[in-house]
């Protein structure tokens, strides 16, 4: 429903920084990007 | 130009032909998805989200609002279109998240996945949106002061 704009399509390569965490509580796996990384709930939506 | 902002305001730069509405992120987080996976963006609470539309008025803001609403608010998640798609050309709102914004109206709408390049319209090319913790810096807006407004309201 809503979308994202982001890097321009001529003369950058694109990247996703995305570093890949693990939930110490939960063990669950996921991909994260910025500087304060936290477990997300998972399963949440309609 | 400084633009001052709360946790609980929302701002609007109107232009001729464009809108864009900034909010903080609060430090929430975000899931991004792609077509091959999900990214979560985590936040600062300084942080910017920044939503772009064509037009302006009333009918626009309601619809930033409302997107930024169910992003913050909902966690509704964002969306990455892959290239080419053709909603592409169909999208009323496109948002990008994080300390640093840059407008371009260069770019394919709701296809990129990077959180600091956003679509806009060709008054707003070259922008830039740097989150603080007292608000928002707009640099390089040129139209400011021609038929453009600045609009703060309660988020």
């Amino acid at each position: 429903m809503c979308t994202v704009g982001g890097g321009p399509d001529i003369g950058e390569v694109e990247t996703l920084a995305a570093r890949d965490y693990e939930c110490l509580d939960c063990k669950s796996k996921f991909q994260g990007m910025g500087r304060r990384p936290m477990c997300p709930p998972v399963n949440q939506g309609m | 130009m400084h633009i001052p902002l709360s946790d609980d305001e929302i701002a609007y730069i109107e232009g001729e032909d464009g809108t864009i509405a900034l909010a903080k992120s609060k430090g929430r987080f975000f899931y991004l998805e792609t077509e091959e996976r999900e990214v979560i963006l985590f936040t600062e609470p300084e942080d910017l989200m920044v939503a772009s539309s064509f037009g302006r008025g009333e009918k626009i803001r309601r619809g930033l609002h409302c997107t930024l609403f169910q992003l913050r608010e909902l966690g509704a998640p964002l969306i990455v279109l892959p290239k080419g798609h053709p909603a592409s050309p169909r999208l009323k709102t496109v948002v990008s998240i994080g300390p640093f914004t840059r407008l371009s109206c260069t770019i394919q709408p709701g296809t990129h996945p990077e959180q600091n390049v956003l679509c806009g319209s060709e008054e707003f090319h070259g922008l830039e949106i740097v989150a603080g913790p007292r608000g928002a810096e707009v640099k390089g807006w040129l139209a400011e002061g021609k038929g453009a407004a600045l609009v703060v309201e309660r988020f």
